[in-house]
């Protein structure tokens, strides 16, 4: 009875074993209380303890935090109101020197020519505003041109209009060239030369 | 009352419904292929005036430029020169003066050929190919054979099962014009409507529904045997059919100048 008790217990040291004898490997049995005991793998380590940092210390790193973030915002705040002057936008300094060469004499309009730059003016808009309203006209007439298609294209046939109103992704993206002075030369070559970039390079480098 | 609205509602749908199935026309998608000006049109009396008003007031507003000063300055020395004035120094005297430079630019300006505004097709009169009236809009025109006569129109085809408008209207072009033809569709939905009754029912269909595409030009020629014609909006006008061309013009933009 003993021995066969004992087995019970040391069958776990040698696993192999323990499945071939079928013997109980479980920590429950029928028989007398077992006195045998044996600590569970955990396959696992315990945790580390967490380091205590003096609170004072804590307290004088987060001081110097704040102090050093100040001391940036006082110091943005000063310059605050200094614009740094963007290059490519100031004058070049030989041609503010050359100004007074460079002006013309002032032009004095005679009342006839002023009379007639001002009713051309007049004409101008009176011409742009009917141009405005004939485009105006000329966009809702083929906006219309086009619900009347879609309209009837919806009585023939509900699944081509479905198709019809899918916008056109193929579109995106889009470019459109505007037309030229004068007609371009077929098959021309333009003459010799070399073509140097001297604009500067502006921006963040 | 709520039963008789829902039935009422059924009924008119289902009708829908069944007229759509047995719709006695036919679908056919119509493909409006335009040429865009090359060459800006030419300003009218009121644009040119205003250009040259713009053009002055913005020379009187203007500072001298590089060019003005050196012409100046050779003025000046040049009358030095005459005086025979001491203090003249030779080195400072340019030997090309702005006025010999100016001469320069124009005589090359003069010598370099423009293309001419007017192609060769133009001179010959020859309407088949897109060379031609490069100021104006044109469009595409083919023939188009409708029962046993040829008409000139916009190519159109019927539409099959299967395939939405937009498709048949690009196989349609490919089919008549080639493939060499490269156009750009600007939209999925149609942008004009005509229809047409047949002189005898086809098949039980009453006639057409043409539904037209715009596309514009990009490159390529047009497939001779379906013998197109690139015309301008007046030429439309005096080929197309009276009814046929109001429809197609209500949905291109009209020519001013």
């Amino acid at each position: 009875m003993f021995s066969s008790l004992i087995l019970n217990q040391l069958s776990r040291l040698t696993l192999s074993s323990a499945s071939k004898l079928s013997l109980n490997t479980r920590n429950i049995s029928s028989s007398a209380v077992v006195q045998f005991r044996i600590t569970d793998q955990l396959c696992a380590e315990p945790l580390k303890k967490k380091k205590k940092v003096d609170p004072a210390i804590i307290k004088a790193r987060e001081d110097r935090r704040r102090k050093k973030l100040e001391k940036q915002i006082r110091k943005l705040q000063k310059n605050a109101r200094q614009l740094k002057p963007i290059e490519e936008i100031e004058p070049p300094l030989h041609l503010m020197d050359q100004m007074g060469k460079r002006k013309r004499p002032p032009v004095v309009l005679s009342a006839e020519e002023t009379e007639s730059r001002a009713l051309l003016l007049k004409e101008w808009t009176r011409y742009k505003k009917q141009e405005y309203m004939a485009n105006v006209a000329q966009i809702d007439r083929i906006m219309a041109a086009q619900r009347r298609a879609l309209d009837m294209l919806y009585e023939e046939s509900e699944d081509l209009y479905n198709e019809a109103i899918m916008p056109d992704l193929q579109l995106v993206p889009c470019s459109f060239t505007s037309t030229f002075s004068t007609p371009p030369i077929k098959n021309y070559e333009s003459p010799d030369g070399e073509y140097i970039d001297v604009s500067k390079k502006w921006g963040t480098k | 009352m709520l039963l008789r609205k829902l039935i009422g509602a059924e009924v008119t749908l289902s009708y829908k419904i069944i007229s759509r199935a047995k719709s006695s026309w036919d679908i056919v998608a119509g493909v409006c292929v335009e040429r865009l000006p090359v060459v800006t049109p030419p300003l009218n009396e009121i644009q040119q005036k205003f250009k040259d008003l713009l053009w002055t007031i913005e020379t009187e507003k203007s500072l001298k430029s590089d060019h003005e000063l050196r012409h100046e300055n050779d003025k000046v020395q040049a009358e030095l020169l005459k005086n025979e004035a001491v203090d003249v120094d030779l080195d400072a005297v340019s030997k090309i003066t702005a006025q010999d430079f100016e001469d320069a630019a124009t005589d090359e300006l003069t010598q370099f050929k423009f293309a001419d505004l007017l192609t060769d097709a133009d001179k010959k009169g020859v309407k088949s190919t897109p060379e031609r009236c490069l100021q104006r809009h044109l469009i595409l025109v083919t023939e188009q054979k409708l029962g046993k006569d040829a008409k000139n129109i916009l190519p159109q085809g019927l539409w099959k099962e299967g395939e939405t408008l937009r498709q048949t209207a690009e196989r349609i072009l490919s089919e008549q014009c080639g493939s060499g033809l490269k156009v750009k569709f600007v939209s999925n939905a149609p942008c004009g409507f005509y229809n047409y009754k047949y002189p005898a029912e086809i098949n039980g269909k009453l006639g057409a529904k043409v539904f037209f595409y715009y596309a514009n030009y990009n490159e390529g020629d047009v497939d001779k045997k379906s013998k197109p014609n690139w015309l301008t909006r007046n030429e439309l006008t005096e080929l197309l059919p009276e009814k046929y061309n109001r429809t197609v013009q209500s949905f291109l933009i009209e020519e001013t100048n």
